[in-house]
């Protein structure tokens, strides 16, 4: 609400702070302050009431939400554990293996980073957990599932403990166990042939919002040092680089990544030896990053932009040497001018990934559309279908501005 | 050249010869010719734009000069970046902007470039660091960040900053212009100490008191050139140049 202007020539008294004025004093400055001020606040209060009146009333009253319970784990894993791609359905260990993995590493973080990420790693834990309690019968969701799904608490733990008892607690080995978790992932999906108990699923059969996250991890992982080496490409001094850069940055701007994901089927695979195998999430995962990585080189170029020459200069006067300067002085403070712009992209990015669907890939929202689809039956819950996995898609992208928001607090930024 | 030149330049930590500077087709320094021994302090004066901080920042090369040599300490200033790095190493620079590394604390600035560069083990720089701020006068604010100080402290801090790599000269670009005139006084002091210590310093800086009272000697530059280097006491009593004359009575008020 806009505080209105003081109409009043006398000069204004000094107020007490306003935490002693109390709720009535902080709604007269900030809700009704003015005559416009005051309407503004009855409006906008009227809406918010109506919104919630309406919206509570079709959650609670009229909304089916039975069709999400029929869905159900397919929302996560997709065709993962159906007979065409697992034949005994017996795969479904190994998606909670993963996130068993991942949640243990997020223990591990919350060591190594603290504050919003500790409380970030108790949310996931305590949702896979709860998880477990869901009103299935037994013979939908055994018993093997829930207390899979249970173990994600003493993982939480074991990874905790870990990196805070350990040397493995150094943020260097963290990184190398991240990478290596997600590597473990990949493979523990993809299976190994002749492995008792790991046979191998087709990537075509990975779906849901495990795929919309392996997709976004490994994009912003691989995008953000990608972008970074391209901002500093367009800004060096050899013009062939540079040139590289700039062509590089300006095409995969240029083209809808809708275009870059068809073309990728095709494309890709020129790139890559005959006998590579073509793989459709292979292609998705390096179309999505390398688009990233020219908006995020863009980003962090501004950033660089933004930046004082005299910066520069003060690390060169002290006898850094270039990349001693770029990296220590000039990329830490250009980051952190853009974590916003940033985190943004990684938004988009994980949203985008939905976008895999046009290339074949069942992603969560593909999931929903299809099952409409298939199922006529269902058509009249559309509408729940799509409110649901907006909220998990909101959910996911919340955690991430919310970190962006707690990062800036940490690092001051806009205040020195 | 006779005898006795030879044993001045053997004195003469910085030597300039007829240097030009071109910024594309402007003439910003129009043959520099001038030198300075060891332990020196030279103040250099000048209508805005005349130069100086081009000049002193081609010094430690933060501009190339086109036409002319610079040599500093023994090192000819050429495109060799070795020499660069080496000359970088001994000639400390503090700015008028003061250009401290705003993510890193007051401590990690002034640690960065001696672990960095001269690779002192981290404890060792810690202790010469601390040492270095009680030497500004400011050991208390060693662990804030630099958007915390004030401007006259900031100064210090960068003047530490420098000093940690042991340089041997200090090039100073209008240290106290950007500060309020109650800080001025704070880190006028703090470079008055350093010359006292026998530190060769080249100083821009308009503060006449300070220049009569520290100087050796005044370089006076108009129009990307020295137009008048003469010891303090001889400069201010008895300008030679109608330029400088006039340029003292506008200063001086
Ligand atoms: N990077 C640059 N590009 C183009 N022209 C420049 C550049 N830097 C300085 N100049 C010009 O060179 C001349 C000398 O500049 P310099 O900054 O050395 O003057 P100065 O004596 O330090 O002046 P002041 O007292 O205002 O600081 C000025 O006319 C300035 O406009
Ligand atoms: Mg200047």
């Amino acid at each position: 609400m806009v505080a209105g202007q003081g109409t009043t020539p006398t000069p204004a008294p000094v107020l007490p702070p306003r935490s002693e004025v109390g709720a009535v004093g902080w709604a007269r400055a900030n809700l009704f302050s003015s005559w416009y001020n005051s309407l503004l606040t009855v409006i906008a209060s009227a809406a918010v009431v109506l919104g919630l009146w309406f919206g509570l009333n079709w959650v609670v009253l009229d909304a089916e939400w039975g069709v999400i319970e029929t869905i159900g784990g397919r929302f996560i894993i997709g065709g993962y554990n159906t007979d065409q791609a697992c034949p005994g359905n017996d795969c479904f260990w190994r998606p909670q293996a993963a996130l068993l993995m991942t949640t243990a590493l997020l223990g591990m973080l919350w060591v190594v980073a603290g504050g919003v990420v500790g409380r970030i790693a108790m949310a996931v834990a305590a949702a896979a957990a709860l998880c477990a309690f869901l009103p299935y019968s037994m013979e939908r969701m055994g018993l093997d599932v829930r207390l899979l799904l249970l173990a994600n608490l003493p993982a939480l733990g074991v990874g905790w403990a870990l990196a805070r008892y350990t040397p493995v607690g150094k943020p260097r080995w963290v990184l190398v166990t991240g990478v290596s978790v997600f590597l473990l992932t990949v493979v523990l999906l993809r299976g190994i042939p002749g492995v008792w108990g790991l046979q191998p699923v087709p990537t075509l059969y990975w779906g849901g919002l495990t795929l919309n996250l392996l997709l976004a991890v490994a994009g912003i992982a691989l995008s953000l040092p990608l972008g970074i080496a391209l901002a500093l490409g367009r800004r060096s001094d050899l013009p062939i680089v540079k040139l590289l850069c700039v062509a590089f940055i300006e095409i995969f701007r240029g083209v809808p990544l809708i275009t870059l994901l068809f073309a990728s089927q095709h494309l890709v695979p020129l790139a890559f030896p005959e006998a590579f195998p073509r793989n459709s999430l292979f292609s998705a995962g390096v179309v999505i990053t390398l688009f990233s990585a020219a908006y995020m080189a863009e980003n962090i170029r501004g950033g660089l932009q933004s930046l004082h020459p005299g910066q520069a200069e003060a690390a060169r006067a002290l006898g850094l040497a270039g990349w001693q300067t770029t990296l220590l002085i000039s990329l830490p403070q250009a980051i952190r001018n853009v974590i916003p712009t940033i985190v943004g992209q990684f938004i988009s990015l994980f949203k985008d990934t939905s976008l895999v669907y046009i290339i074949g890939m069942v992603d969560m929202v593909e999931i929903g559309r299809t099952f409409i689809l298939g199922n006529p039956e269902y058509r009249i819950s559309t509408k729940e279908v799509f409110i649901f996995i907006a909220l998990v898609f909101w959910a996911f992208t919340y955690g991430m501005s919310y970190a962006s928001r707690r990062l800036e607090q940490r690092l001051g930024v806009g205040t020195r | 050249m006779t005898t006795e030149d030879q044993s001045h330049e053997a004195d003469d930590i910085i030597i300039c010869r007829d240097v030009h500077k071109w910024f594309g087709n402007f003439h910003a320094l129009r043959g520099v010719t001038t030198s300075v021994r060891r332990g020196q302090v030279v103040v250099v004066i000048g209508p805005s734009g005349s130069g100086k901080s081009t000049f002193i920042r081609t010094i430690n090369r933060l501009e190339y000069h086109q036409r002319g040599q610079i040599i500093v300490d023994g090192f000819e200033m050429t495109d060799d970046v070795r020499n660069i790095d080496a000359i970088r190493r001994e000639v400390g620079m503090v700015f008028q902007s003061f250009n401290l590394f705003p993510h890193l604390t007051v401590m990690r600035n002034i640690t960065l470039a001696p672990t960095k560069v001269r690779h002192v083990p981290i404890a060792e720089a810690d202790a010469a660091a601390l040492e270095l701020l009680e030497r500004v006068g400011i050991p208390e604010q060693a662990d804030k960040y630099p958007g915390e100080l004030s401007g006259g402290q900031q100064q210090r801090v960068a003047i530490a900053r420098a000093l940690a790599m042991q340089p041997k000269v200090m090039l100073f670009d209008e240290p106290t212009s950007a500060l309020d005139p109650e800080m001025i006084k704070e880190v006028l002091d703090v470079m008055r100490e350093l010359a006292a210590s026998g530190m060769t310093m080249i100083v821009v800086s308009h503060e006449i008191g300070f220049a009569k009272e520290v100087a050796d000697s005044i370089l006076m530059f108009d129009e990307g050139k020295v137009i008048e280097e003469r010891p303090t006491s001889e400069f201010f009593d008895h300008p030679r140049e109608d330029r400088t004359k006039a340029f003292l009575s506008q200063i001086l008020g």
